[in-house]
């Protein structure tokens, strides 16, 4: 297990400075002034182009220029945006945070609901509430997600006004934003309206946690229910049933466990089509997150601030995806024996 | 006092061409106390048997029996429930490939755990972890594995084939069944291991009274200790008889043809044919009607068409209309 955990934390990092290769070679590909692309500082700064010529390395070679580059990355100096003069980084982290809370309730929403209906309809293979989820969850599947948040918010927030149209709080709460996930952030804030932004912010909040969710909810619906049909059907379960156990038993001792073994080796790419989706859910929703920023800065051709966010998301994916990884290796330790021999 | 008693099995399922029988009219009893041997080949109908009187049943087959008792329950009266209820108390099955009969995500010592009862456990819950964890232990000492710290920590897939068979062994016997169903237990092992899950279950069979229903394919691997034998043929009983009767003197064409070809030890010149049963085990859609092994049968005449009855001489049962010795005071 350390050697196997070493080696994607390793593969992990590789990947990681891949990604700051191609930042950097995206920035000398760019349109306009690499140095501009790179830190935001434009020529006519003057004295501050001056430096950042120096801070970048610009008049020595490639290599030294990525080493600078690489540098200032790492120490979170990611340059300022084009349009707003105010530093990349600073932004991205509490936009990151917005966008984490939506991606946290959005997975935990879809597993809460997804595993349970798909393992029901499993056990009900065939019968009419199977047909039912089945039916519902590959028609909820094949809708854009697009389509459906505005279709969402034409009927709850404009139609039924159950949900306000969008943002992430109602603007006269003053409420500091510190990690950008406005739940976290209301927690702990001294304000005296505590409980009513609470509130107000889960009315915000729950439109686009469910548009965000039918994707994956879907997905999960059908690999849980295909993971667990496999299983009811293996050897085990018929041998654990001819001993005698309850079916209760038999479900939550052995078939869940081993159809969980499939969904989870799932989440990871789960993830990473969430992400897609989220960048198209936040602009919709007008939620300040990475996702809109991104989109934000690509019509603004804002390059600091669009290549800043795209390495987020991409490192949040990856990060995730190794994560996942490093838990269904530990969690299920055949896993680990087919990584080697066996298949 | 026969503990399992089956009259006239059949089970049925549909095709494109109607019905097929995949086991004909299957007789069979077991006494208290005896290691019955069942003998066929593959596709004859004998696992489905095992798994027709564990209830393991796929719906889509039609089970039909005049009677399929176990001891003084009619199974076939119960409903699923109570019938698990029962045969998962009274039996056992082990099985040909056993670890694909463990669950691969949990470790060994948890599973067997879990088949022991825990009716009888007294005091809190560490002290009832700890006797069951004991009693676990002892269960592995008793099927022959001394190193049970490591093996109720592994992981099936872990564990060699003649371990984890032992492991299933030691789940079977948990909870002391009175029958122990045995399909091909020893069919992927060397003939040392073969050797020493025979001698096991010869061993459960003689200190605890309990049944052994054995499932095997060969006539020449049989367990010496086994008092009586079925013959099974493409879902037909073929002949019953004591190991005795039917390696010395068989009735049945069939018994006969296995008989001499499972005796590897005669004398036979250079270049001779090794006797063996002409043609091949009909495919389930086309199985002849009658006699199924009519079109085998070297000694085959027009009365085969019809299926012969199951005739008894002293205990001796055998389906033939033409046995290979006449005999003439049977019932």
């Amino acid at each position: 297990m350390i050697r196997y955990s070493l080696r994607r934390l390793i593969l992990l990092l590789t990947t990681l400075w891949l990604l700051t290769v191609l930042m950097f070679v995206l920035h000398q590909l760019f349109p306009g002034d690499t140095l501009t692309n790179m830190s935001g500082i434009r020529f006519s700064d003057g004295a501050a182009y001056q430096l950042a010529q120096q801070r970048y390395a610009m008049s020595h070679s490639w290599f030294s220029q990525y080493g600078q580059f690489l540098q200032a990355l790492l120490h979170g100096d990611w340059g300022q945006s084009l349009v707003t003069q105010r530093a990349v980084f600073t932004d991205i982290m509490p936009q990151l945070g917005a966008t984490l809370e939506l991606t946290v309730l959005t997975m935990s929403l879809s597993m809460l609901v997804g595993v349970p209906l798909g393992m029901y309809a499993a056990v009900q293979q065939r019968g009419p509430l199977d047909r039912l989820i089945m039916g519902v969850s590959l028609s909820a599947y094949s809708v854009p997600a697009f389509w459906l948040a505005q279709l969402a918010l034409l009927l709850f927030a404009v139609k039924l006004g159950w949900a306000p149209i969008s943002g992430q709080l109602n603007p006269l709460f003053n409420i500091t934003p510190h990690s950008g996930s406005v739940l976290l952030d209301i927690l702990l804030s001294d304000s005296p309206n505590r409980g009513a932004a609470f509130i107000d912010a889960l009315q915000h909040l729950w439109l686009p946690v469910v548009v965000l969710t039918i994707i994956p909810l879907t997905l999960l619906i059908r690999i849980t229910r295909n993971a667990t049909l496999d299983v009811l059907q293996q050897n085990y379960i018929r041998a654990a049933r001819s001993r005698g156990l309850s079916d209760r038993r038999i479900m939550v001792k052995h078939v869940m466990p081993n159809a969980m073994q499939v969904v989870v080796r799932q989440l990871g790419m789960q993830f990473s089509l969430l992400m897609s989706n989220i960048i198209i859910i936040e602009t919709i929703f007008n939620w300040p997150g990475i996702g809109s920023s991104l989109i934000k800065s690509i019509y603004e051709r804002d390059y600091p601030v669009m290549l800043g966010g795209l390495f987020t998301l991409a490192a949040l994916i990856l990060l995730v995806d190794v994560a996942v990884e490093l838990y269904h290796a530990w969690r299920y330790p055949q896993v680990r024996k087919e990584l080697y021999a066996d298949r | 006092m026969n503990v399992l008693d089956i009259r006239n099995l059949t089970i049925e399922i549909d095709s494109d061409n109607g019905p097929i029988r995949l086991v004909d009219g299957l007789s069979l009893q077991i006494a208290e106390g005896e290691i019955h041997t069942l003998v066929g080949e593959s596709g004859s109908g004998k696992s489905l048997l095992a798994k027709a009187i564990l209830g393991f049943i796929n719906p889509r087959w039609r089970v039909t029996a005049d009677r399929l008792w176990w001891r003084h329950y009619d199974l076939l009266a119960l409903t699923a429930e109570q019938r698990r209820s029962i045969t998962g108390r009274d039996m056992a099955m082990i099985f040909q490939n056993p670890s694909s009969y463990l669950d691969p995500n949990s470790s060994i010592g948890e599973q067997l755990q879990e088949c022991i009862p825990t009716d009888d456990l007294k005091g809190f819950y560490f002290r009832r972890r700890a006797e069951l964890k004991t009693r676990a232990e002892r269960l592995l000492h008793r099927v022959g594995i001394k190193d049970h710290d490591t093996v109720m920590r592994a992981y099936p897939f872990e564990l060699s084939d003649g371990v984890a068979q032992k492991v299933s062994i030691a789940m079977a016997i948990a909870h002391n069944p009175k029958l122990l169903i045995a399909d091909e237990p020893t069919n992927a092992m060397e003939p040392q291991t073969r050797g020493q899950i025979y001698r096991l279950l010869s061993k459960l069979n003689a200190s605890q009274g309990m049944s052994v229903l054995m499932i095997t394919q060969d006539l020449s691997a049989i367990m010496p200790e086994s008092k009586r034998i079925s013959m099974v043929y493409c879902g037909q009983l073929m002949e019953v008889g004591t190991p005795q009767q039917l390696l010395e003197q068989p009735l049945h064409p069939y018994t006969e043809a296995m008989r001499s070809m499972s005796l590897t030890n005669h004398q036979t010149a250079a270049k001779t044919r090794l006797p063996t049963l002409t043609g091949s085990i009909p495919t389930m859609a086309n199985l002849p009607i009658g006699c199924r092994l009519g079109p085998r049968c070297q000694y085959a005449r027009r009365a085969c068409i019809e299926t012969p009855r199951l005739r008894k001489q002293k205990q001796h049962q055998f389906a033939c209309h033409y046995p290979l010795i006449e005999v003439n005071n049977y019932d």
